[in-house]
């Protein structure tokens, strides 16, 4: 059996453990439990196919693409299975659960904090350790040096070892960007109905700072690769054709996707906590 | 004619805390009544936030007074 047909028989073995029996006779109309065994059973497929062809230089024709065994793994397992699961959702009229379960409220799909969390947030004691004012400086500081050093390490360090320091790179991105969320209790975050006026004229000026901040900071990068192509070309003398040469290996391209997501998730937030930890409070 | 900045914008003085406290409301129960959060009931008592001519009637209005007793501009 050639490599493909390999990878297409474990995707659709599982397939077929996950539609003829997990799900009808153990996950019933539970849409967390189908998603719950729909993920172990992915990572138990992505594991057989790699424990056969990691380290391989197999290659695998995609159609008219050549690519190695994790692309293709995740691209026809992909391919397979979403028509199957649309069909399967249908068929049993679990559409309306699993968008529910997926998105939440209109918006949660792109950060947008659903209103009954925030609400409960405005009135949650549990991480009151985190909203003084010193905690707030302290939070945002520490955010843009694990962001900033993050980034700068994983540049420099390129292929080496030292590269996996992505992982705890991104968890401690994550991290951060979890306990910046609750020190403004997700009022960045959150949908006009969970807040009252005074919080939604705090959350829009957070958006308008963050804004003009994300504005400068992209402007720098792309100021900075416009000099970076024009210096090339200049100091290159072997051809007249405009000249640069921009090499990035994945630890870079690791380190400029999770500064670009970390920014552009975490700012509002970080505006915020900021402006909250200025606020002197007079107590009477 | 253009706007005042921010800092020279008159500031609106106003005698909530000391209707509510006569009114027997905690800031709380105020909140819950005018449909904010409590601490905006805070804010708008320390003078740190000036309130939509809607959410002022409305406070004027749990503690039964008028909103020109309540909120005025501060001339000083």
């Amino acid at each position: 059996m050639n490599s493909e047909l390999t990878v297409i028989a474990i995707i659709l073995a599982a397939l077929a453990f996950n539609y003829l029996l997990l799900y009808p006779k153990i996950a019933g109309d539970d849409v967390k439990k189908m998603a719950t065994y729909d993920a172990i059973l992915s990572l138990v497929v992505f594991g057989i196919v790699a424990l056969i062809f990691m380290g391989s230089d197999e290659v695998f024709n995609l159609f008219w693409i050549e690519t190695n065994w994790v692309i293709y793994t995740i691209a026809v397992g992909v391919a397979i299975e979403f028509p199957l699961f649309f069909y399967y959702i249908k068929a049993r009229g679990l559409g309306a659960k699993y968008l529910e379960m997926t998105f939440g409220t209109k918006g949660s799909w792109y950060g947008e904090a659903n209103p009954k969390s925030v609400q409960k947030q405005l009135n949650d004691t549990k991480w009151d350790g985190l909203r003084t004012p010193s905690a707030k400086k302290f939070l945002v500081i520490a955010t843009n040096l694990v962001i900033l050093f993050g980034t700068v390490f994983l540049i420099q360090v390129d292929e080496s070892p030292w590269a996996s320091y992505s992982i705890i790179h991104v968890i401690l991105i994550l991290s951060f960007w979890f306990l910046l969320r609750q020190s403004v209790r997700l009022v960045a975050d959150a949908p006009d109905q969970a807040l009252d006026e005074r919080l939604i004229a705090d959350r829009n000026q957070s958006y308008l700072y963050a804004y003009r901040w994300l504005a400068a900071l992209s402007s720098l990068s792309a100021i900075g690769l416009l000099i970076f192509a024009i210096t090339s070309d200049v100091q290159n003398e072997t051809t007249a054709e405009f000249y640069y040469n921009l090499e990035i290996s994945w630890p870079q391209i690791q380190a400029a996707f999770w500064l670009i997501f970390a920014y552009t998730n975490m700012l509002p937030s970080m505006v915020l906590a900021w402006k909250q930890s200025k606020r002197r409070v007079v107590l009477h | 004619m253009s706007r005042k900045p921010k800092s020279e914008q008159e500031q609106i003085a106003n005698a909530v805390e000391q209707a509510r406290t006569n009114a027997g409301l905690s800031r709380q129960e105020l909140a819950d009544q005018v449909g904010v959060h409590y601490q905006t009931i805070g804010y708008i008592e320390r003078g740190e936030y000036s309130p939509s001519l809607v959410l002022a009637l409305n406070t004027a209005a749990a503690p039964k007074q008028d909103v020109e007793d309540l909120f005025w501009i501060d001339e000083d």
